[in-house]
């Protein structure tokens, strides 16, 4: 299916701008996703990624610039919508149509539905498809929603932060979908601000910061971006180890008392580790920040 | 309103003599219709026959929709979880905006009546009916809340609430109409309004059942809120339903679906009521036939046919205009506020243009307007053929028919709202119809010039079936509807989607 438009990029926005009232929600957003690619779009809370992906969707007009999905204006839903699926931040369905209604409403008005998978899907995800959508929680609409995004085998997935309600059951299926997605060909862009999930599923992201794209780039360069926060405790003094502060990646040093030590490390944690080698360690704990630390971190040095 | 109508009155009184009045006063077909007419020799009396029911029904329905619009609708909505998350429990939060919306409608029903004091009538009588409207504003709103924790969305208890109150009209008029049956005006406020009879005999005992009403359904509004869980209606219905409808599989389908219950709805409560209409025909007819002074006065007031059964079948039809159209406009409104809810994403992000769907919704809402007047038409029709009234089965019909321009004027109106003016689709959309209404009524009344008298859709409306179509009338106002319906959806395709 999407073998005819390889050489046309799934997405493509030009300068793409939203204003609502007073708040820039999108500021010049320039960016290319190539068909075939797993695209993460990375932001906090507020950052615009909704913002983005409604006027990629139509939902929302520009203020600014222009979307395309594929060839097709992003305006032009009845042509650029035969080509992609969204899954919302918040899905809402009509409380009283079952589940596999909804499902039929949304096969029935679109280009047509791979009906096994789809019930494949309905059995992966656990979903009973004959309850009422006012019985349905955040994350049961939400697996409707998938349901109906993926069984469309459509060439363009758009999600919005599809995994907000899921239990981690249900978002290791999802991460299984996503992979069999992309094994097709299908190209995904996947909002989300979760870190872990966005490492374990794109190979490239772009991240978002109050409306403009700061950074674009590989998976790999990312990590780059991670810092972690070391914290050691000793069961006897060591001195030796004041020297740590001196070692490549290491930063924020800090001795809360002469037993305990904590320490911030941008990349690999070999040194570390050798350093710590010669010392009586009792207790050893690497915690990984929180993209939103990450987001700090990186915006300090960046000042935007 | 009130004060007009007081005012209006010194110009009608000494045309009437006592004789005129108490024909008046006994005939079922006005009991049934206006309520008992008593007092009518004074400016207030008058007032309260003319406007008290109407006005009654208008604050009854606005607190009742109001009040599942701030319990149900706000709790649906997500907006009590967070003043639950609290030390507020769900039955001590519901009470509390109980109490704040009885006495938002105690003030409503007040204004009404503040009109007639305006206008100097008697102060006790005033005094009544003013209690009596505020009374009526907190059944109301108190039926509101109860229906609010009955069922779990704000459309069916908002729906089932104004039925109630809707019912309750009905019960006043078969209690007036039928003399076995006259003990039923006790159990609802219009017919309370009737026993109290403000101006004449300026009754106090029906208030307190008034009170008691209101306390009884409040009451058990709180007792129903206590133990229940939060987001959840007492009345569940089935959770599961194993058989899909068949409709929903295609965008036509998916509107003929939707439409199919508030059609069933309104058809009802029309059917019900038109029925009765036609039930009271020849005692209607026969009474004016015999009184020439109230001929005169309803040829004055614009039904010069009212001696007919066509004449008289045809001026209620005005009403059915205001009924279809309302339904109309509700429908628009039904898309507008599932866009706010986020219940359109998932249907737009399929290749759905705007504008195909409103038309799509816009086409099964005129199906379902045709056949909502077809079927008020054959209730009218039943009524007058059990009386042996005379009236034919096309005629009926198609006088029904008639009023549908009218209607879809409402439908064009609404769906430049959806396009232009999302947040006011219902009051814009009902604007031809109540507000076309109120401008003949006061055109007339006050001998406005023909120019402004233009302005309302009813000034191109024939009194069909006594009269013949105004096809030029007709053509027009659809012509209207239709610029009006395309500039919506043009607007609607070029917004901004809430939600
Ligand atoms: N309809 C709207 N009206 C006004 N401001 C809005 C609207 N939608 C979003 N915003 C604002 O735009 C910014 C981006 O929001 P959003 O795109 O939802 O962020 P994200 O999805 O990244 O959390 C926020 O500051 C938000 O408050
Ligand atoms: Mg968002």
């Amino acid at each position: 299916m999407a073998t005819s438009t390889t050489s046309v990029p799934a997405l493509r926005m030009e300068r793409l701008g939203k204003r609502f009232g007073t708040t820039d929600a999108v500021v010049d957003l320039s960016l290319i996703v190539p068909a075939g690619e797993v695209f993460g779009f990375l932001g906090p809370n507020g950052a615009g990624k909704s913002t983005t992906i409604r006027m990629l969707l139509g939902l929302l007009l520009p203020t600014s610039g222009a979307a395309w999905v594929f060839d097709a204006p992003a305006g032009d839903v009845e042509r650029a919508h035969e080509m992609l699926a969204y899954v919302p931040a918040d899905v809402a369905l009509w409380p009283a149509l079952t589940g596999r209604e909804c499902l039929s409403l949304l096969a029935g008005v679109g280009p047509g539905i791979d009906a096994a998978y789809r019930d494949e899907l309905l059995e992966r995800f656990a979903l009973d498809p004959d309850r009422k959508a006012r019985t349905y929680s955040t994350g049961n609409r939400q697996k409707v929603a998938l349901v109906a995004a993926f069984s469309t085998r459509a060439p363009l997935l758009v999600l919005d932060e599809p995994t907000s309600g899921l239990d981690p059951l249900m978002e290791r299926e999802f991460r299984a979908c996503i992979a069999e997605a992309a094994a097709r060909g299908q190209t995904v862009f996947l909002s989300s601000h979760q870190l872990a999930e966005v490492e374990a599923v794109c190979s490239r992201v772009g991240i978002l910061r109050s409306g403009r794209l700061v950074e674009v780039a590989g998976m790999a360069d990312l990590r780059r971006l991670h810092r972690s926060e070391v914290i050691v405790e000793l069961a006897a003094p060591e001195p030796g180890l004041r020297g740590l502060a001196d070692l490549p990646g290491v930063a924020d040093v800090r001795w809360p008392s002469p037993l305990r030590l904590e320490l911030s490390l941008t990349g690999p944690p070999g040194t570390v580790l050798r350093a710590l080698g010669g010392a009586d360690v009792a207790h050893l704990e690497v915690r990984e920040p929180s993209l939103e630390e990450i987001f700090l971190d990186y915006y300090g040095q960046v000042p935007a | 309103m009130t004060a007009l109508v007081a005012v209006q009155y010194r110009g009608l009184a000494g045309a009437l003599g006592a004789d005129s009045l108490a024909a008046l006063a006994e005939n079922p077909a006005i009991r049934t219709l206006f309520g008992p007419p008593v007092g009518l020799d004074t400016a207030g009396g008058f007032t309260v026959w003319r406007t008290g029911t109407v006005l009654a029904v208008l604050v009854g329905i606005w607190a009742a929709s109001t009040a599942t619009r701030l319990t149900r609708g706000d709790e649906e909505a997500g907006r009590w979880d967070l003043l639950l998350a609290g030390r507020l429990r769900l039955p001590s939060l519901v009470a509390r905006v109980l109490v704040v919306l009885l006495g938002a409608s105690a003030v409503v029903g007040a204004a009404g009546g503040l009109g007639l004091v305006v206008a100097g009538a008697p102060v006790s009588g005033s005094v009544l009916f003013t209690a009596c409207l505020a009374g009526t504003g907190m059944v109301g709103s108190a039926l509101g809340v109860l229906c609010a924790q009955l069922f779990a969305d704000r459309r069916s208890a908002s729906g089932v609430a104004v039925a109630v109150l809707l019912a309750g009209l009905l019960a006043r008029m078969v209690s007036d109409g039928v003399p076995a049956l006259a003990w039923l005006a006790w159990f609802t406020p219009f017919g309370l309004l009737g026993r109290a009879a403000p101006f004449a005999e300026d009754r106090w005992l029906p208030l307190l059942v008034l009170a008691v009403l209101v306390t009884a359904v409040a009451v058990l509004a709180v007792a129903l809120a206590t133990g229940r869980d939060v987001g959840h209606g007492r009345l569940a219905g089935r959770d599961r339903r194993t058989a899909p409808s068949r409709l929903l599989t295609s965008l036509p389908g998916l509107a003929v679906h939707r439409t199919g219950r508030p059609l069933a709805g309104w058809a009802t409560g029309a059917m019900a009521y038109f029925l009765l209409i036609g039930l009271l025909a020849t005692t209607m007819t026969e009474f004016l036939r015999d009184n020439p002074a109230f001929a005169d006065l309803a040829a004055q007031a614009g039904f010069a046919q009212l001696v007919s059964v066509e004449g008289y079948v045809s001026a209620l039809y005005t009403l059915l205009a205001v009924v279809i159209g309302a339904f109309t406009a509700s429908r628009v409104a039904a898309t507008a506020a599932d866009e706010t809810a986020g219940r359109l994403a998932l249907l737009y992000s399929r290749p759905v243009s705007r504008a195909r769907w409103a038309a799509t919704e816009a086409a099964a809402v005129t199906l379902a307007a045709v056949g909502l007047a077809a079927a008020t038409g054959l209730a009218a029709w039943a009524g007058t053929a059990w009386v042996d009234a005379g009236l034919g089965l096309g005629d009926a019909v198609t006088g029904a028919l008639s009023v549908l321009p009218v209607a879809l004027l409402c439908l064009g109106a609404a769906l430049a709202a959806l396009g232009w003016a999302p947040a006011a689709v219902l009051a814009i959309g009902v604007l031809p119809a109540v507000g076309g209404y109120l401008l003949i009524v006061f055109a007339d009344t006050f001998g406005w010039p023909r120019a402004v008298r233009w302005f309302s859709p009813f000034a191109h409306l024939n009194d069909v079936p006594a009269e013949p179509w105004n096809v030029a009338g007709g053509i027009g106002m659809l012509a209207v509807a239709v610029a009006l319906a395309t500039a919506g959806c043009l607007g609607y395709a070029r917004r901004d989607l809430a939600g």
